[in-house]
Order: C-alpha cells, then structure tokens, then sequence
C-alpha cells in the first residue's frame, strides 16, 4: 500500500515536471505579450487582439490583471523576476513609470503621439500611450436636483453645494433617498478618499499641468488656507453621506446607493457607467465640478488613468509599435476602445461617442476645456496608501475632528518630505 | 551490490524528485530573501538599478514604522483570541459528533465543509453578512433594531472588525480541528470510560480525568496549527477587511486590522519596497519559529503515554 503510493507519487511528480518543461509555447508567427491593469475591458481587448493579430500575423496575448490589493504592479515584478516581462504594458503614472524607467522605450517619434494631448511625458520627452479618457467630479442626479429646484450651474463652489447638500437634506423622504452623497472612506475604498478626493487639494483651481501647490507639499510646506478649506469640503461630504457606506461600504454598495437612486451625489468617475446602466437606472445623470474651495472652480478632474508603454527590451518592437498605433489611428481600434471598451478616446480623429451618461458629461466638459489636472500620482502609493488612508478614515468614523483632521494631514507632508 | 546497499540507493532514488522539489523551491528561496533583506533589491528595472548591499537598513525601517508594531500587536492578539476561540468551538463540536446523537455523520460533514471554501470568497462573502444581512435584520426587527445602527456595525471599529475575523476564521477553521480532536477522542480506550462509570465517575469528571488527558497528543497538534494558522492570516484579511477600519497608534493613525501578513504584502507591493516588506518576513519568520517551538515544547510536557 505505502510503497504503491510512494511510486504514484513519483510518477506524478515527474509527470509535472515533464509537463511544466514542455509547456513553452509553439513558436509560430511573432508572439506579442500585453498585459493591462483593467479587467473590465479583458474580453472587449482580447477579441480585438485577435482580430488585429489575424490580420498583421501577430499571436497576441493579453493578461488583465486588477482589482485590490496591487494589481497588476506585483504580476510585473513576479514577471520580472521570472525574465519574462511582456512587450506592452501598462503604468499609471510617474510612481510606476520611476519603477520601470530602464525599460520602458521613448516613443516620441510614433504617429499618434500628434493626435493626443494626454500622453505620458517625462522631461519633454514621450514614453506612455493613453488607453483612454477618464474623469471624475460629483456625479449627480438631474431628475433630483430639477426635483428640489436646485440648478447644477450653482454647484461651483463650497458655499454652492453647502446650500444644496442642506437644502436635499431636508427633503429626504420627497425624495426617498437615504443619504445626500454616496461617498465611501473604508480602507479598501482609499483610492476614493487617498487618491480621487485628495486631487482636489492638489489641482482643484489650477491650469491643466500646473504642478504649484503639488511641488509646495512635496517640500512639507503646506498652504494653511487652502488646506483648510479643503478640509471643509471633505467635512460636507462626510457629513451628508450614508454612514454605513462610508465607513464599512464596498465599490458595489457605493454606487449602488447612487444608481438605485437612494443618493443624489456620487463621488465617483465616469467608470461607473457599466455599472450604473446594470442597475437599470433611467435617471438623468452628469458630473458637477467639486467644492474643495471658496472661490468657484469650474471643471472636473480628466485625465489618462494609465498609459501602455513598450518594454525596450522586447524583441518584437516593432509590432509592439505597431499594435498601439493601429489602436489609435484606424476605425477597427477606435470601434474597440469607443464601442467594445465604453472609454473615451484619448485621440482626435475618432467620432465615435461612449454611449454611457457620465462619460459622455465628461467629454462635454472636456470639449469645452473645463479640465483639472490628476496630480495624486506625484505622490507615492505608500503616501497615499499607507499614510492618508488611515487619516481620512479616522475622520470619516468620527474618531477625530477637523482640527486634528488638518493638523495630521500637515505633519503627514511635513513628514513626507524627509 | 548487496541488499542493503541497493534499498537505500532505491530509497534516495524514489526521495529525489520531493528532495529536488524542497530544496528548489523552500530552501533555496528561503535563503535568497534572507540575503535580499539586506539589500535594496526591488524587482522592476529603476533608473539606478544594481543590487546594493544596504546592511540593516530594511530593518531599521521596519522597528522605526509604527504600523509594523500596531500589526505585531494586532496580530498576536488576534493569535490569542483565534487559538481559544477555535480550539473551544472545535473541542466542543467533536465532543457533539462524537456522542451518540442522530445524525452525527451529517453534522461531521457539516461543520468541515467551510474549510472547503476559499479564504478569500470566504472574507467576501462574510462581509457582505455583515455589512448587509446584519442590518437588514435590523431593519425588519424591531427587537434587533440597534443591528442596523451604522456605529454598531462589526467591520467599522478596529476592535470589533477583530473580532469579526475571529469569528470567520473560527467559521472557516474549527471543523478542521474538530476532525483532529474526533480522531483522538474515538482512540481512548473504552475500557477506561467503562471502569470509570463502574466507580461512579460523572460524564464532566470522565471529560476531565480520562478524555482530556489522552486527547493531549492532539492538542499538541492543534495548538500549532490554530498558531501558525493565524499568525500567517491573510486571505480573509484581505477581502474581509483590507486592514480597516483605521486607529490611532503612537498618535500617528494605522491601519486597525492589518495582520503581520498583509503589512508585509502591503509594503512589498503597495509601498513598493520589496527588499524591506523581506525583511519584514524574516522578523516575521524568526518570531513565529521561536513562539511555535515553545508551544511545542509547553504541549510536549502534558503528553501521556500509555
């Protein structure tokens, strides 16, 4: 018995071995490796890729990789570690980019970089290919607000949502909505808090690209007034929203509250469009700038959230060169990125339009070049993650008040700039 | 070649591949991150790449980063909790399998099915009980309506969302000792519970003087693997509650429930230092090496032998 187990054992293993050994790929036409970091444009991406495979010769795989917890960040170095890095993919921002700047290709002399304004840049020169379009601001139900007499054009400024956040607040059962604003503070919902809402303090009021306050708190000097009145924002917010999606709620509970009309407001990006339209909400929706200061600020925050670079290393560069470029420039890439993928083009030249509600209010506010940079990304993961997490949530629970709110965020940059 | 000589080289021959296997992918790894603690190894391809040697930088780091210490705190706390809790439930529920009530083959299944389930779906699917059904039982009855107050939710203060991973990793876990604990107390000797009813013993004297001590094997067994099973958690973590909710510690605010684990995990891949999140695991290693082998060794000397 033990010795007929012992020897199925071994014969397993070495089958295994055998296996693993033989498992290489088939070399056949040029192989081309990609991974991403959005799950949920896998399947519209795949079949794309085959189709642009088929056509140029080309076996392409894609490897999504997202979610929490790291995403597609630890798959690279694992795959690093392993010598085997795909030949695109992607990065998110200046962080990820200082991670990889060894191997990642300048592509400055490629046909699409005249047709985007939003590529990734590094010290003039251009190494990143915008997937797509993306914004944020305050979400907001048209219905509701026409409901209580509430015109969005007011909703500019911290007294503007002040007065309206107040006003819905008092009309909570006409309306049959739970909370004001679905916001949420839990610490899997810290890209919510650490990194979109953060933005507002950086970029909120300033010309596109402008680096000023960004520069001012990497040196630890912090701006008292601005900060302050950031800091009210983040207070107005807190207080209106659902208490139990705040402080315990997932990405589902948050704009659920949002889609099956429970909130007016939602603290989130044009992302949520597929999800919203799963909840079959038929409301009028679109993006209202944030409030993070007295004065009015008159845009939304759009940007690429990630940018697919070419790794220099690949030894099929020059397919990798053309996969992206076939991706922006011909009417089989823009059908895949507008209609497969529902994301907003990052390049001129495509007349397609996203079908969702608060995509299409983020290319109305880009069209009229109401725009606010994304400036989180100059700050690190462990910065955001690690440090200002656990601060917005401590406030977001009750345990610390504004005052303490203001005075750990300060240290925090002070801290930082060590 | 003579007889022994030929068993021992078929020996070593049919022990190759496990060997081959162990050492290519425990012990070599172990001591490849034991030399990347020490260096500024990062994985990924920075502008001033090269492996350094950086001394005890990494560690430095790790004892001077308060989140690190709040997670050694949270963690052995939770390691306490989770040993008793776990080991209570298992003991009791293979005491109750193993009497004569109907249907004690179905309850056996039962109660070891969750251990079947993925920590992390598990974590999910807890947090869905928690953060939902909870209140919504709240919600329908009056009696219960202090569930569905928002600050009464288990997963929204640090200390309660500790005990709430203590439940689900007792959920997920007590069944897996309990079978351990049924496998011990189905080896006492019947005739020892026999003599002992002869002399008048009652079911509790004959739980203390007779089960408990022949079971003591057993509770070597499971005492370390309840340890080292929560000392290392981490999937259920993960998903049911990422480390939240947030508290103060050295007046700086951490994450409340992030286990040693997921500090290392966090610092290795959302901070970004690999080499330092290593370090980290070799502390982590060297603590949970030394508080095993003491178990073991505590345990050891309650052992009887017939």
């Amino acid at each position: 018995m033990k010795k007929s187990l012992l020897v199925l054992m071994v014969v397993m293993m070495a089958a295994t071995l055998f296996v693993t050994g033989c498992a290489k790929a088939p070399a056949g036409p040029t192989a081309l490796t990609l991974a991403q970091n959005k799950p949920e444009i896998d399947s519209a991406l795949k079949a794309y890729a085959a189709l642009w495979g088929s056509a140029n010769n080309v076996d392409v795989t894609v490897k999504s990789v997202g979610g929490t917890s790291g995403g597609l960040g630890p798959q690279l170095k694992a795959d690093f570690a392993a010598g085997d890095m795909p030949d695109i993919f992607a990065i998110d921002g200046l962080e990820a980019y200082k991670e990889w700047e060894n191997l990642i290709l300048e592509v400055s002399g490629e046909p699409w970089v005249s047709k985007t304004s939003v590529a990734f840049k590094y010290n003039g020169k251009v190494y990143g290919f915008p997937v797509a379009v993306e914004g944020w601001g305050m979400a907001y139900n048209a219905d509701m607000l026409a409901k209580a007499g509430i015109d969005p054009a007011s909703l500019v400024n911290y007294d503007g949502y002040k007065a309206a956040f107040g006003k819905l607040d008092g009309m909570k059962k006409e309306l049959g909505i739970d909370s004001v604003v679905s916001m949420a503070a839990a610490i899997e919902m810290g890209w919510v808090t650490a990194h979109h809402n953060f933005n507002s303090l950086l970029a909120n009021g300033l010309p596109y690209g402008d680096l000023s306050v960004v520069n001012d708190l990497l040196a630890g000097k912090v701006d008292a007034k601005r900060l302050a009145e950031y800091a009210d924002w983040v207070e107005l917010l807190f207080k209106y929203a659902d208490k139990a999606i705040l402080t315990t709620g997932n990405y589902d509970s948050q704009v659920g509250a949002f889609a099956t009309g429970k909130a007016v407001f939602l603290h989130q990006g044009n992302w949520t469009d597929p999800n919203i339209k799963g909840a079959n909400a038929t409301f009028k929706m679109a993006f209202a700038p944030h409030g993070s200061m007295k004065q009015a600020t008159d845009g939304i925050f759009v940007a690429a959230p990630s940018f697919y670079v070419i790794n220099k290393d690949s030894k099929n560069i020059a397919a990798a060169k053309k996969f992206l470029t076939d991706l922006a420039t011909t009417p089989e890439g823009a059908k895949y990125m507008v209609q497969d993928a529902g994301m907003i083009p990052a390049y001129s030249g495509i007349s397609l339009q996203p079908d969702g509600q608060l995509s299409k209010s983020v290319q109305a506010w880009s069209a009229a070049g109401k725009v606010y940079s994304w400036s989180q990304y100059y700050f690190t993961g462990d910065f955001r993650d690690k440090i200002l997490t656990p601060i917005y949530n401590q406030f977001a629970t009750g345990k610390i008040n504004k005052a303490k709110f203001i005075d750990l965020m300060t240290k925090a940059f002070i801290e930082n700039k060590k | 070649m003579n007889i022994k000589k030929e068993n021992s080289l078929v020996f070593w021959l049919f022990l190759a591949p496990v060997l081959v296997a162990f050492f290519v992918v425990i012990v070599v790894p172990f001591f490849m991150g034991v030399f990347y603690s020490f260096t500024n190894w990062s994985s990924s391809a920075k502008a001033d790449g090269g492996l350094r040697l950086i001394g005890l930088q990494n560690y430095i780091a790790s004892f001077k980063d308060p989140a690190f210490a709040h997670s050694f705190g949270v963690t052995i706390a939770y390691t306490i909790l989770n040993m008793i809790v776990i080991n209570f439930a298992a003991f009791s529920l293979a005491l109750l399998v193993t009497s004569k009530i109907r249907l004690r083959k179905v309850y056996r299944v039962g109660f070891f099915v969750p251990n079947l389930i993925g920590g992390l779906i598990l974590g999910y699917v807890w947090q869905f009980l928690f953060n939902n059904a909870i209140p919504f039982l709240g919600n329908t009855i009056p009696m219960f309506a202090a569930l569905a107050r928002p600050e009464n939710l288990m997963l929204g203060k640090a200390n309660s969302a500790v005990i709430a991973l203590v439940i689900v990793g007792t959920w997920q876990y007590a069944g897996y000792i309990m079978m351990i604990y049924i496998a011990a107390i189905e080896n006492v000797p019947v005739e020892l519970h026999e003599a002992a009813m002869i002399d008048g013993a009652t079911p509790l004297q004959r739980l203390r003087s007779i089960t408990l001590p022949m079971a003591a094997q057993a509770f070597t067994v499971t005492m370390f693997l309840t340890l080292v099973q929560s000392f290392k958690q981490f999937d259920v973590n993960v998903s049911l509650t990422s480390g939240g909710p947030s508290t103060m510690f050295l007046d700086t605010p951490v994450l409340g429930t992030e286990l040693l684990a997921l500090n290392i995990y966090n610092t290795a891949f959302l901070s970004n230092k690999l080499s330092e999140g290593q370090a980290r695991a070799v502390v982590f290693f060297l603590v949970l090496a030394v508080i095993a082998l003491v178990q073991v060794a505590v345990n050891k000397k309650k052992e009887l032998e017939l």
